[in-house]
């Protein structure tokens, strides 16, 4: 069961976020004054077509950008406030990244990648990170380099390095979109057992099924949230 | 290897490695880029700085750059004026005495004969155009250096040459080639000439070693040492060396700009290109909390390490091209000069400064959710 359920306190808030893009075509409205509030241990699902403000807002959520206008309050702090360099720490600190293409650095081994994130972090410990690769069931992989590993495996060293530095925020981009069946199932099981935990999920999906394994789904079109339900907890029990 | 890859720890010297490792044939190709970048100037930079004494040396090959004369024309010089001259002009400048006299052949004809001191001239007109330079001035005949077209106007090696009705006999130990005067003429030994002529040298000829300015100074000294004889400088000789060291001087630094500016935009071509390659990598490290400094350090610190590796190999390279650079136009070796290295690595660095440039920009303007969602 869900975190969120028992206590909703908001670890994400957005208020009237607006991004904006100039270009040699005029100015573009990536994210036209979204309100989005979501509870720490819940999981969210952002779904909509190409083009509809999914990176934009992947890229606030994940403290890589800045709102031009409203604001943006990830556990307590308004990231509009931060300087760079605190904003840099403060997303090692707070999200962790799961991304549809893993992107692991391919010259590093499993562990090292793990590693990677304590490094630019605060400073590596290896025996936490072999635990954090146990805890998904590759502790017999350390060694292997991403180009000796399957598209499953490599993800499941991705989310091991997303959780290494127990950030209370993981971003899921597509986290299945990249695996066969049996792998989409062991990925989307670790990424429950996360939530049930107490992590918040915020994942970007184009698939409904995906989707149903949130707490709540949120659409985007032209930069606005067209549609935003609750979903049932069926799905988490079983 | 996978021991080995697990490690004990994660370091900006172990990530350095591991990347330049990763990718071989682009590092090799930054490496050959920066190697050829430092090797171009460490051999211009030593030819530049060896170039005044080689062409120096080059232009003492053509001969006298300063003739001492009678203040009257034809007229001899003091006896003394020889060690004189030598003793103004120091040691490292040479001076031969020549002396001329018309004889006859025995046919009738004039002949113009002069003496002087065979082994000077050799070393100081080393240009002439010789195939056998007398050896033994000692020898019965006199062994003479017979011009090329004094040689075929006597048809015979052996001769008797008459001066004030006084005739010697004479043998051609060699002919010279000049495509000047010095083809009609006889060249004897100076003891053996005043003695058969009784006539003393009226030219002395000095070859100054140095620059422009040095061989100024020898002409200063010269005139202050023989002030009533007629000293002067080969102008033509003592201004085309000094304009040719000077334009060679300037071509040398316009072609190593030039090849630097060429070399540095292949750097700048195969940098930029590393890092749009691997563009994601330094977008994940991003996202995992890398600051703009961490990612900009570790780019910077991968072009220093192959500017370092590039400019030691390139030195070396570089020593050995200004070597045989050396060795076929001079005729003479181009040692390495130490005292450019820091240029050389200045520069070097220089070259990988401006070519890291444009690749940190794009670093800067990373946008790791764009990039990473594929977009």
């Amino acid at each position: 069961m869900s975190v969120a359920a028992t206590r909703p306190e908001t670890i994400i808030e957005l208020r009237d976020a607006t991004r904006e893009y100039r270009g040699h075509a005029g100015t573009v409205r990536a994210l036209d004054s979204i309100s989005l509030s979501v509870s720490r241990g819940e999981w969210l699902a952002i779904m909509g077509p190409s083009g509809s403000g999914k990176s934009t807002l992947v890229n606030l959520l994940g403290c890589l950008d800045r709102v031009d206008a409203g604001s943006v309050r990830i556990a307590g702090k308004d990231i509009n406030t931060l300087s760079r360099k605190e904003l840099d720490q403060f997303r090692a600190e707070t999200v962790g990244f799961i991304f549809q293409q893993f992107h692991l650095i391919p010259y590093l081994s499993a562990l090292e990648n793990i590693m990677l994130a304590q490094y630019f972090h605060s400073m590596t410990d290896r025996k936490e990170a072999m635990a954090a690769l146990e805890r998904v069931g590759l502790g017999d992989r350390a060694g292997h380099l991403p180009s000796e590993l399957s598209g499953g495996e490599q993800q499941r060293v991705c989310i091991a390095r997303a959780l290494i530095n127990q950030p209370p925020v993981l971003l899921a981009d597509e986290p299945t979109g990249n695996l066969d069946a049996a792998n989409q199932q062991i990925v989307t099981g670790l990424l429950r057992s996360l939530n049930q935990l107490g992590h918040t999920i915020l994942m970007v999906t184009h698939d409904p099924e995906m989707a149903q394994m949130a707490d709540r789904i949120v659409e985007l079109h032209h930069g606005r949230i067209v549609a935003e339900r609750e979903v049932s907890l069926a799905p988490h029990t079983s | 290897m996978r021991h080995e890859r697990m490690g004990q720890g994660l370091s900006l010297p172990m990530l350095l490695r591991r990347s330049l490792l990763h990718r071989r044939s682009r590092t090799l190709a930054e490496l050959v880029s920066l190697t050829v970048s430092a090797a171009v100037a460490t051999a211009l930079l030593t030819l530049y700085a060896s170039l005044d004494l080689k062409l120096h040396h080059q232009f003492r090959a053509f001969g006298a750059n300063i003739v001492i004369t009678s203040q009257n024309a034809g007229q001899p010089l003091p006896p003394d004026a020889l060690a004189i001259a030598r003793q103004a002009a120091g040691p490292d400048s040479r001076v031969a005495p020549f002396a001329y006299a018309i004889a006859q052949m025995q046919d009738g004809s004039s002949i113009v004969v002069a003496g002087t001191d065979l082994t000077g001239a050799r070393a100081m007109d080393s240009w002439w155009q010789v195939s056998h330079w007398p050896e033994n001035n000692q020898a019965t005949p006199v062994q003479v250096l017979t011009g090329v077209r004094a040689a075929k106007a006597l048809g015979a090696e052996r001769f008797f040459l008459t001066y004030n009705g006084k005739s010697v006999p004479l043998q051609t130990a060699g002919t010279v080639r000049t495509g000047d005067a010095e083809d009609s003429r006889i060249y004897l030994p100076l003891d053996a000439f005043e003695s058969w002529t009784g006539v003393t040298p009226t030219t002395l000829e000095v070859q100054a070693a140095g620059s422009t300015r040095q061989i100024q100074a020898v002409l200063e000294s010269l005139r202050l040492a023989l002030p009533n004889s007629h000293v002067q400088a080969v102008h033509q000789l003592v201004e085309a060396e000094a304009n040719v060291i000077s334009r060679t001087r300037s071509l040398m630094l316009s072609s190593l700009l030039l090849i630097l500016l060429t070399v540095a935009i292949c750097v700048l071509a195969t940098l930029t290109a590393s890092v749009l390659e691997r563009r994601r990598d330094f977008a994940v490290m991003k996202a995992l909390g890398a600051t703009q400094r961490h990612v900009g350090l570790l780019f910077l610190l991968e072009a220093f390490v192959l500017a370092m590796v590039g400019l030691l190999c390139g030195y070396a390279l570089g020593c050995g091209i200004a070597y045989l650079i050396g060795e076929w136009n001079f005729h003479t070796a181009i040692f390495p000069v130490w005292r450019i290295a820091p240029q050389v690595a200045l520069l070097n660095l220089l070259v990988a400064v401006l070519a890291a440039a444009v690749p940190l920009r794009i670093l800067r303007h990373l946008e790791p959710a764009m990039l990473l969602r594929g977009e």
